[in-house]
């Protein structure tokens, strides 16, 4: 990274190397964030954590999906129960007389 | 480190040669000694204007070398580079960063669906205790029910019973009336 060019070459004027010094000076830092950002490795864990989300959504779907029908089928089994409960009332009617026929 | 060091020292001493190169000049403009000028003049092309004149002196024939104009606003265009450098930066930054940002909303939304489903299935645990509750209360009429089903069919062998019976009493009665 450190350029020890600092003797003026023949030809060349000290402003030609001071603008020289300028661009490699600004090359070297954002090769150096590059190369920060290259080994934080962070691209590929953080593509590598969207794509296993994208993997989970779908069974993430499908559960809620489930849930919902179990719901339903919660509700329909609540009707049904109020159904039972209304027609066993009966019962005790229907079990005397029966005693009665076979006594 | 270092060599930043040394490359501000570099910058800051071709800052201060101008200054002290041009009060070295107009202690020599006086002077006969031209030959020096030329070299001095090299040095600091950004103060010094453009001298391009020959100047024959005692039979000595100089030339001064031709020199680029100086930069009207190097303060400026070193913000101007500065700027640009922060743009760059930032740009390269910013990738990751939206990155985090896609997976934070992402995670946002998951938590979201994650918290519904929490909400249905505390519904659904709560309606299935009290349906649970409710067929509880109703186990003895289904006790009622069973007995009731035994009952009818103890009857319906019963009624087998009367059945067959009747059906020989019918057949012996026709016998008797035959006689």
């Amino acid at each position: 990274m450190a350029s020890t060019e600092t003797q003026p070459r023949f030809g060349q004027s000290v402003k030609g190397l001071l603008s020289d010094k300028v661009g490699s000076c600004s090359g070297d830092v954002i090769a150096l964030t590059r190369q920060v950002l290259k080994g934080s490795r962070s691209q590929e864990l953080l593509g590598q954590a969207a794509r296993n989300m994208v993997i989970q959504e779908d069974a993430i779907l499908h559960s809620e999906d489930s849930l919902r029908k179990m719901s339903i089928i919660t509700t329909h089994l609540q009707y049904q129960q109020e159904a039972i409960q209304k027609n066993v009332e009966h019962s005790k009617n229907l079990q005397d007389q029966l005693r009665h026929l076979l006594k | 480190m270092a060599a930043t060091g040394d490359d501000a020292a570099a910058m800051d001493s071709i800052s201060r040669a101008p200054a002290a190169q041009l009060a070295a000049l107009n202690a020599a403009a006086a002077s006969s000694s031209q030959a020096k000028a030329p070299e001095d003049v090299a040095e600091i092309p950004a103060v010094v204007p453009k001298k391009t004149s020959t100047n024959s002196d005692g039979g000595v024939e100089t030339a001064e070398e031709a020199v680029e104009p100086a930069e009207p606003d190097i303060n400026e265009l070193c913000a101007d580079m500065f700027e640009k450098m922060a743009v760059v930066l930032q740009g390269e930054l910013t990738g990751t960063s939206e990155d985090y940002r896609l997976l934070e909303n992402m995670n946002k939304l998951t938590s979201l669906k994650y918290m519904e489903m929490k909400d249905i299935s505390i519904n659904i645990s709560r309606n299935l205790q009290d349906l649970n509750n409710k067929y509880a209360s109703l186990q003895p009429y289904l006790d009622q029910i069973n007995q009731i089903e035994e009952q009818v069919s103890s009857l319906e062998q019963g009624a087998y019973k009367l059945d067959a019976y009747s059906k020989k009493l019918e057949a012996r009665f026709k016998k008797l009336e035959k006689r």
